[in-house]
């Protein structure tokens, strides 16, 4: 039984039911956060201080995400925190009442960066709601068409967003100490990356100038030639479609795509070397850093990159088609594995605007009481959610983000592209092993000889789950990421030579009656959903959760933090600074970003004893919360 | 007449979101303005395909462009909605720290013409000639039109257009400028 909060039960064959004698099952009680702020502001006042902050967003071009914290600088610790979407975006109300066919198009939108993943969720959500099968080869080319996707993403965000964190511009600036032990500390991975030093290394991480930087750049350049090849444009495809795709696959198509995807085989081994030598430099200097966005390993993922012999896009199977995916869906609660079902995964979803700028929806009764298994569903739970906007004054007492707080099992839920690393080590059920190995306690990962020569990469599930450890574990998502793509360019190669051509299935909506339909695909940043409602041959409701709605997430009901807030509250001050004018906020920083915010995301960090705010931007993809 | 034309390739590029009314002046005139005759040696294309991706274009290009005109929409303070400026780019560029933020914004799929002007000129596309026209959009509000201020200059925009993308020299781009008008001041942070 995976359920500890929801009264969900299962009987022997694995049905979900409601427990016996649970009146009103869903209810919950709110907590308020009274306590919490009026014991806030008594320290502060004790401290001779009472600020006054504007929280109005302040990114430059476009701000979606502040971050608020009151740090005590003295004990080097973080007293508050608080992660707020500062904007509506509305996909939900902009796809209602419209053409089925429309949502992969427009919720592509919903992100800047990765748009391909929401057309590809959204493709799915119909292909569930009206049984629609793609063909093999439309499986393998969306799998290597987001696997391509995220071989853009994740360079971008480890050298051009996270990067610059590590540099020796930056080190230099709130940690010399380190910086001088990086110039002389060997780097491990040498024989990979050819650095001798890690201060070599950071050098190479400084913005604009390094040339790892430089090099990240050349990266997403490779990875959108091949995107475009398959989805006919970056960063929304044209191409994809519900019942699969929109473009011709040749084998000349596959060997253009080959060209650019042996690029990172060398590079996902050098990637990884580089973070792994960065990483343990960090840690081995001081083991506090541990402690840096330190939080449970309490995460979810869908899974991604559907198996053509088991994709059959129906919600009955999708436990089956999910456990086959080239990454294993899961939940882990503190580090166990309590599901690998798809299913469960669904059932346990609820979101609360408890602290959000909306209004309940409960008022008109409960749509869906089960799915369509008959699986019991919450009053929150996705298919039954509307959304409804309401502006309102900011209170961290109250109401402060325009995100919503998903829970799974009423637990905040971190997402990212680790957690898809994770679960698939640790559930070690994935089937498809050419070049992917999971061990139940690590990954491995089978690079074939380029330039480089053949090499086993293993990725160990880590002891504690930290700032480090996320961006370690996204290094090694663009090797895993590659060798994915390359086993299905494989597949696609073979279904060619067998004259299979067709890339999509042919449907039409029913004019009438209602269907409903989930979408369970991965961003480059974790776990998507897109719940999808169509009534009489349009859209009835439909809800997007991305990784950023359950990260940015503001306190749960009962007063939970989301992870940002989680994270950034247990992280150590480890700057060095002079006054409080001098200190940066790095630590915080380098653990917001760990995350790789779907947002471009502002933080406010108020250092307790001064009026000192540090603002700093922690900018990563321009993807929606809601 | 054809000593005062310029002779180069020229690339119009329109740049801003869609459905942002006045804002979206570029995109909303992007099919007008490719309608219009021009000699082969014009290129008309929208650039809101991100400022990184646009340098790497440019950096492969066999024939570079000998001039690039765009066409935006800024909010500038004491303009009345639909007043005109166009303007030659000088090229001065804002700290590291602020150019780093612009390819943050960039990499992130934020559209935004200081953001390409600066990131261009740090990665060293542009060709030594760069007009800018701007039309005042007046406050953002959403919408697929433009409003009667904008929709009745627009003779004027498409012959400014066509000054800054065939004259040699052109007279029109007078405007004197430090930074763009919605860069944040650079201080140096």
């Amino acid at each position: 039984m995976c359920f500890k909060h929801l009264p969900v039960d299962f009987d022997e064959q694995g049905n979900a039911f409601l427990k016996e004698g649970v009146n009103d099952p869903y209810s919950y009680k709110s907590v308020s956060l009274d306590e919490e702020q009026d014991k806030l502001k008594e320290l502060l006042a004790k401290n001779g201080y009472i600020k006054d902050v504007d929280y109005d967003p302040v990114t430059r071009v476009a701000g979606a995400l502040a971050f608020h914290s009151v740090v005590d600088l003295k004990d080097r610790k973080v007293l508050s925190s608080n992660s707020i979407a500062t904007l509506f975006r509305g996909y939900e109300i902009i796809l209602k009442g419209r053409d089925p066919k429309d949502a992969a198009y427009i919720s592509s939108r919903a992100c800047g960066v990765c748009g391909g993943v929401h057309s590809t969720c959204a493709a799915l959500a119909m292909e569930m709601a009206l049984g629609i099968k793609p063909p093999p080869l439309g499986i393998v080319m969306r799998n290597i068409l987001l696997a391509i996707e995220y071989l853009y993403d994740h360079p971008l965000h480890l050298f051009l967003l996270a990067g610059p964190d590590y540099s020796e511009q930056l080190v230099g600036e709130t940690n010399p100490e380190i910086l001088e032990k990086a110039k002389s500390t060997s780097a491990p991975h040498k024989d990979v990356h050819g650095y001798s030093t890690i201060g070599d290394i950071m050098k190479d991480l400084n913005p604009l100038t390094g040339k790892l930087y430089l090099e990240a750049l050349e990266m997403t350049r490779v990875a959108r030639e091949a995107y475009v090849i398959i989805g006919g444009k970056y960063p929304h495809p044209q191409s994809v479609v519900a019942g699969g795709l929109s473009v011709t696959i040749d084998i000349t198509a596959l060997n253009e795509i080959y060209n650019r995807l042996v690029q990172f085989f060398d590079y996902g081994q050098k990637v990884a070397g580089i973070w792994d030598d960065v990483f343990d430099f960090f840690l081995d200097h001081d083991p506090n850093y541990e402690n840096c966005g330190k939080r449970p390993a309490t995460m979810v993922d869908t899974g991604v990159w559907d198996h053509p012999d088991h994709y059959d896009a129906t919600y009955e199977n999708c436990n089956e088609w999910g456990k086959a995916r080239w990454a294993t869906p899961g939940v882990l609660v503190d580090g166990e594995l309590v599901t690998t079902n798809l299913r469960d995964l669904n059932l346990g979803l609820e979101e609360f605007v408890e602290h959000s700028y909306y209004e309940s929806w409960h008022e008109n009764g409960q749509r869906f009481d089960t799915d369509k298994m008959g699986g019991p569903l919450s009053p929150n739970h996705p298919w039954n959610k509307e959304t409804k906007p309401k502006p309102g004054k900011q209170s961290w007492r109250d109401r402060y983000s325009w995100d919503t707080s998903p829970t799974w099992d009423r637990m905040p839920m971190e997402a990212g592209a680790y957690s898809r690393l994770y679960n698939t080590a640790l559930a070690n059920e994935m089937p498809s092993r050419r070049y992917i190995e999971p061990t139940g306690h690590s990954l491995k990962i089978n690079i074939p000889e380029r330039n480089l020569p053949a090499a086993e990469l293993e990725w160990h599930i880590p002891d504690t789950w930290n700032t480090f450890e996320r961006n370690r574990a996204r290094a090694y998502c663009i090797p895993y990421s590659a060798m994915v793509a390359m086993d299905n360019w494989h597949l696609a190669q073979e279904l060619l030579r067998q004259g299979e051509t067709s890339v999509s299935t042919e449907f039409e909506i029913p004019k009438k009656g209602t269907q409903t339909g989930v979408g369970f695909w991965g961003a480059g940043r974790g776990f998507l959903t897109h719940h999808l409602v169509i009534d009489d041959g349009a859209i009835g409701n439909y809800q997007i959760i991305t990784p950023s709605t359950l990260n940015a997430a503001p306190r749960t009901p009962w007063g939970d933090p989301g992870p940002y807030e989680e994270a950034v509250l247990n992280t150590p001050v480890m700057e060095q600074f002079s006054s409080d004018e001098d200190y940066q906020g790095i630590d915080i920083l380098r653990t917001i970003r760990s995350f790789d915010p779907c947002m471009p995301c502002t933080t406010h960090i108020m250092a307790e004893s001064s009026d000192h705010v540090v603002t700093r931007e922690v900018t990563t993809c321009a993807c929606g919360v809601e | 007449m054809v000593l005062n034309k310029f002779q180069g390739n020229v690339l119009i590029g329109t740049i801003g979101y869609q459905n942002l009314r006045n804002h979206s002046v570029g995109s909303v005139l992007q099919p007008r303005i490719e309608a219009l005759e021009w000699p082969d040696r014009v290129t008309v294309d929208e650039m809101n395909w991100g400022p990184i991706a646009i340098t790497q274009k440019f950096q492969t290009m066999d024939e570079p462009y000998d001039r690039v005109v765009m066409v935006c929409a800024l909010e500038r303070p004491q303009r009345e909605i639909g007043d005109i400026t166009c303007y030659r780019w000088q090229g001065k560029l804002p700290s590291e720290k602020q150019i780093q933020a612009c390819v943050g914004d960039a990499v992130t799929g934020v559209t935004s013409v200081e953001n390409l002007l600066i990131i261009g000129e740090y990665f060293k596309i542009w060709p030594d000639e760069v007009f800018i026209l701007d039309v005042e959009p007046g406050p953002e509000k959403s919408g697929p039109h433009l409003t009667p201020e904008v929709e009745t200059v627009i003779p004027e925009i498409m012959d400014a257009i066509k000054i800054l993308s065939l004259e040699k020299d052109p007279e029109i781009a007078t405007f004197n400028y430090e930074f763009m008008d919605v860069l944040i001041p650079d201080d140096g942070k």
